[in-house]
């Protein structure tokens, strides 16, 4: 059982000419086999979020904690490892090694951790084909669709065994089609595996495969969706 | 449209746009600095004599520097077909002034010469001709000494001091090129005085009558009797010429291999801006533009990039070529007037305009395979890597076959013809090239294989990114196999004749303990009177012998022979290393007697001559016939040396007047004590210098390491070059793939991981460019080797040097090494919000 807990988070960002509140005093709690997602328009605070969660970024107030470890008090080399064996992170970019076969796609995760190539394809190949590319597996990225770059870019996140599934605006690149066909697998994932994830979006329609949705504006989170940013989105 | 949108991709992508054209213009002035430094030499020489002989199509010249009675002059004069005639005195000299010494060729003239427009005169000049009653300096032998207008200097002329006044500095607007040229100016007269030639000269220069050129060439001839030659006005030219062949040669194939990292390092520069380019190209047709108006607006914004980085290219290639490049041979100006100028020519502007555009066209293309109708918006859903311009495996299979191949072809071409090795240089370094895309696929390979047996995160990044064997990555390791190709080549050719000089140097001087002569460096050919100087050092105590050596230089067809008249004395009479045909005792034996010489193996070969043949040797008493002994290397002289006895020399060149004394000691006596006590009893000869074998051989070691500096400093600017170029590309490269790495840091990368990685990758990238390069140069240094003891008769045995190109591969690896592990440091550090989104 693991959950990922915002308690009373905030963080600004000082330019040269203000000070600017991305999150202010958000408190969010995530349970296992739970997938959210964090509704908003585009610089409501989504990202900032999400890299709270990762350990990317330490809050100026309040506290993340996973599985009760204080994510933001971590030094750099400890917050490395949380991202390498607790989380498992999907781009909206995809951010795959051009000219490099899917499985070895999947392993540069596992090999950062000290597999050696052959132990960490072993592992990747059933993750592959968990996400439908067990025939695509020497494909490159550029010999893959859009939607399967982002599969193997889950495949990628997954291969770890994470215990905290993280996705940035994931379907940002995709038709509407293969939208559905990812969000649904990571979604599955999640209950599957048991494990807390989060999607940052601010696609409405994404909202209808997650179980629960927050709406982030201007740095606030509310509970549910809202309803004059529902009415105007596209 | 294409004059606004360029200025819209200047004010976004400005950064870009200045480092594209750095890339560029670094590029241009790297072929242009290399072209001037390679055209200037004879392209100097050859204004000067252009300046000198003016309207002038023929001259009567005098074999020796002890020339001929002026009063020969008046009967030439008085021959049919002669418009205009004028006689010059050239003797080589040293000009003394306050600041200085500087060695000149003086040029005694008369006011005739104004007839023939010779020394660029008007009529400013005519007067000082006829009135002025000192020396006349060019500004650059001004600047050199020292000396102004109204100063007295010393000149030192045949062993000899006399002090002149300088009546005026002659600046490039009244005398054009002779004013950075080594010479001093004089009427006849003092000419004559200050040199000890009292009415004689050295040759008359003719301008003929219209169509009779040939009528006077056979009347001069017929007056010369064989004891004179008849040559172009312009002959001068054609001996520096052959005499420069080898430097310019090795220049060439240095302008080559720098043309070649010049287009190389453009082409890499703009490929720097390919994948924004390409993003700006989807975006455009997304707006409807159609194919022609974007490749109308590549070609365009390419052309004006190309334009204006290659002018500024040109601009530092010449301030480089003034400050590295423009180094005159000491052992040329021993024999030819060489003057400091420098050229540069339309075509050379030219030549480095269109290769700078060139580059930039070439490079901004790949944008333009966009447009096919299969890949409209690629760029825009393309991966963010930049890595675009891929080389597929099979191209590189047989790129390399083709690489191996042309390797081949050139062993076999060079092995039949040496002279063919320059052009089988630049063969080679293409051949190079080829074979770089196929070791990046083997490399990658390897450390695949590596890669599945051993734990390092850095091998497995490494491998993803060297997979995508791109034109970026194969330029950049060209890049380095060029200049470390280049560098150990021509440093070991360098290297393998400076050895070969000094060893040849060595024996030539050690025939005495002390060398008499008139100073400066000179390759012992200015001769001098006795004047009681032997007979003096005879006496000084611990001199066993004092022996007179006679030598000059001998103008035979388009060579300016080497003539060394040795004394029966010496020992050796050849310099044993330098001996390639011939027994050595053998030939000693014939030249200690009468009519035998030691002749050059190229010029043998010229002539078909072989051990004991014979052959004419057009002396100032007329033809005289020798035969041939041995044959030498050309003793480090390009046009050929001939080595014959004092006694035969005394006879043909009918003088006694030696070009240097050599002084044996008696064993136990200190040479540097006895160099004192002899300058002590030639205190009244201070034209003549005194210099032990070490002190000369050091001087001669001096010049031939002078004369091959422009190769070294090539070679080293080079090598600096590229490794900047290659860091800065690599660096520009992996700055590029930010977003990528921070993607790898929210995998759980650390910035170490990630910066040995990189680092690992800039490791390979230029190992491949240094290990092909090394092999390469290695076996370019061989061809060169071969080349220039058979094609050009240098004594340069080939000797291998590791030391030497493990320098040169430290050198470029330490440079580019540098400056990627900051710029991969920073590149590691980059936050990994940079891959997010908002």
């Amino acid at each position: 059982m693991s959950t990922l807990e915002l308690r009373e988070v905030s963080k600004r960002y000082a330019t040269s000419v203000e000070t600017v509140t991305a999150v202010d005093r958000v408190s969010l709690s995530v349970s296992s086999g739970e997938f959210v997602a964090l509704y908003g328009p585009s610089g409501s605070g989504k990202t900032t979020l999400l890299m709270l969660a990762a350990g990317l970024t330490a809050p100026d107030h309040g506290s993340v904690l996973f599985d009760g470890q204080n994510v933001g008090a971590l030094s750099e080399r400890d917050s490395a490892r949380y991202r390498r064996q607790d989380v498992g992170f999907v781009f909206q970019s995809f951010h795959l090694m051009p000219h490099t076969s899917a499985l070895d796609n999947a392993t540069i995760k596992l090999t950062g951790s000290g597999f050696t190539l052959r132990e960490a394809r072993g592992q990747a190949l059933p993750w592959l084909a968990r996400v439908g590319l067990a025939a695509r597996v020497e494909h490159t990225p550029e010999q893959l669709s859009m939607g399967e770059r982002q599969r193997v870019a889950i495949a990628r996140a997954l291969v770890s065994d994470p215990r905290l599934l993280l996705a940035d605006e994931p379907t940002g690149n995709l038709d509407s089609l293969r939208s559905q066909e990812i969000l649904g697998l990571m979604r599955d994932v999640c209950h599957e595996r048991d494990i807390p994830g989060v999607l940052v979006t601010h696609d409405l329609e994404a909202t209808r495969f997650v179980d629960r949705v927050y709406t982030l504006r201007d740095g606030h989170l509310i509970d549910g969706m809202d309803s004059e940013l529902a009415a105007t989105s596209p | 449209m294409l004059v606004h949108l360029y200025r819209v991709r200047l004010r976004s992508h400005a950064v870009q746009e200045l480092l594209a054209g750095s890339g560029i213009a670094i590029g241009v002035a790297l072929v242009l600095g290399v072209l001037v430094a390679n055209t200037s030499l004879t392209s100097s020489a050859g204004a000067l004599i252009d300046q000198v002989v003016g309207t002038a199509r023929l001259q009567l010249t005098a074999r020796s520097s002890d020339g001929f009675p002026q009063s020969l002059v008046k009967t030439a004069k008085r021959l049919p077909g002669v418009r205009t005639a004028a006689p010059v005195l050239r003797q080589s000299v040293a000009v003394v002034g306050p600041h200085g010494s500087d060695a000149v060729q003086i040029l005694g003239v008369t006011p005739g010469v104004v007839g023939l427009g010779g020394l660029g005169t008007n009529q400013r000049q005519l007067a000082s001709l006829r009135f002025g009653s000192g020396l006349m300096l060019p500004a650059s032998v001004a600047a050199a000494t020292g000396a102004r207008a109204g100063d007295v200097v010393s000149v030192l002329a045949r062993g000899a001091m006399h002090r002149v006044r300088v009546s005026a500095i002659l600046g490039g607007s009244t005398v054009g090129a002779l004013d950075t040229s080594p010479v001093a100016i004089a009427l006849m007269p003092l000419a004559q005085r200050l040199t000890g030639r009292k009415g004689r000269v050295t040759e008359v220069l003719f301008e003929p009558l219209k169509g009779t050129d040939e009528l006077l060439a056979r009347e001069l001839r017929a007056l010369a009797a064989g004891r004179l030659d008849v040559v172009t006005a312009d002959n001068e030219l054609r001996l520096l010429e052959h005499a420069a062949k080898p430097n310019d040669q090795s220049t060439s194939l240095f302008a080559a291999i720098s043309v070649m990292v010049g287009f190389l390092l453009a082409v890499n520069a703009m490929l720097l801006t390919v994948p924004e380019r390409r993003r700006f190209v989807a975006d455009l047709r997304m707006q409807g533009y159609d194919w022609r108006q974007i490749l109308a607006l590549l070609g365009f914004q390419a052309f004006v990039l190309g334009v204006v980085a290659s002018v500024a290219g040109i601009l530092l290639g010449d301030l480089l070529s003034h400050v590295f490049f423009h180094r005159i041979p000491a052992y040329l100006t021993t024999a030819f007037p060489i003057g400091s100028q420098e050229v540069l020519g339309t075509g050379m502007i030219l030549l480095a305009l269109a290769c700078g555009v060139l580059a930039t066209m070439l490079a901004s293309l790949s944008p333009a395979f966009d447009l096919r109708p299969s890949r409209p918006t690629d760029a825009v859903f393309h991966d963010r890597s930049g890595n675009s311009e891929t080389l597929s495996r099979r191209t590189a299979t047989l790129l390399s076959l083709a690489g191996v191949g042309s390797v081949a072809l050139i062993t076999v071409m060079v092995l039949g013809a040496a002279t063919l090795t320059i052009v089988g240089g630049v063969a080679l370094a293409l051949g190079m090239l080829c074979v770089i895309p196929y070791l990046f696929v083997a490399v990658s390979r390897a450390l695949r294989w590596a890669g599945e047996r051993v734990r390092s995160s850095a091998l497995i990044v490494v491998v993803s990114e060297l997979r995508a064997i791109t034109t970026r990555s194969v330029a950049l390791a060209g890049i380095a196999a060029l200049a470390v190709y280049g560098s150990v080549a021509i440093g070991g050719a360098r290297a393998d004749l400076l050895h070969g000089l000094n060893v040849n140097f060595s024996e030539y001087l050690r025939t005495a303990d002390v060398w008499v002569t008139t100073g400066g460096n000179d390759l012992t050919t200015n001769s001098f009177s006795d004047e009681g100087a032997s007979a003096a050092i005879a006496r000084v105590p611990g001199v066993q012998s004092v022996r007179s050596y006679q030598g000059g230089f001998l103008d035979y067809g388009s060579r300016r022979l080497w003539i060394i008249a040795r004394p029966a004395g010496d020992r050796p009479l050849i310099p044993a290393s330098q001996l390639l045909q011939g027994s050595l005792p053998h030939a000693t034996r014939l030249l200690r007697g009468h009519g035998w010489a030691a002749i050059s193996e190229d010029f043998a070969d010229e002539h078909h001559l072989h051990v004991g043949s014979s052959f004419l040797l057009p002396t100032p008493s007329g033809a005289a016939r020798f035969g041939v002994a041995a044959t030498v290397t050309n003793l480090g002289w390009s046009p050929g040396a001939v080595i014959l006895s004092a006694s035969d020399y005394r006879r043909y060149w009918q003088t006694e007047d030696p070009s240097a004394l050599e002084v044996t000691l008696q064993p136990g006596v200190s040479p540097p004590a006895a160099r004192l006590a002899m300058l002590d009893a030639l205190g009244h000869r201070p034209g003549l210098g005194i210099q032990t074998y070490a002190q000369r051989s050091a001087q001669y070691a001096a010049d031939a390491r002078q004369g091959l500096q422009a190769l070294s400093e090539i070679a080293t600017l080079l090598l600096v070059a590229a490794a900047l170029a290659v860091a800065s590309a690599l660096s520009a490269s992996i700055w590029q793939r930010r977003a990528r790495l921070a993607s790898l840091k929210i995998q759980g990368y650390g910035t170490g991981q990630l910066w040995r990685a990189l680092l690992l990758e800039s490791v390979i990238v230029l190992g491949v460019g240094c290990v092909v390069g090394a092999l390469a140069g290695v076996y370019g240094h061989a061809l060169a080797a071969r080349w220039l003891r058979i094609a050009t008769g240098f004594p340069a045995p080939f000797s291998l040097d590791l030391d030497r190109v493990a320098l040169t591969l430290a050198l470029l690896a330490a440079i580019a090494l540098t400056v990627i592990s900051v710029a991969g440091l920073a590149a590691a550090r980059a936050p990994a919000r940079t891959s997010l989104q908002e």
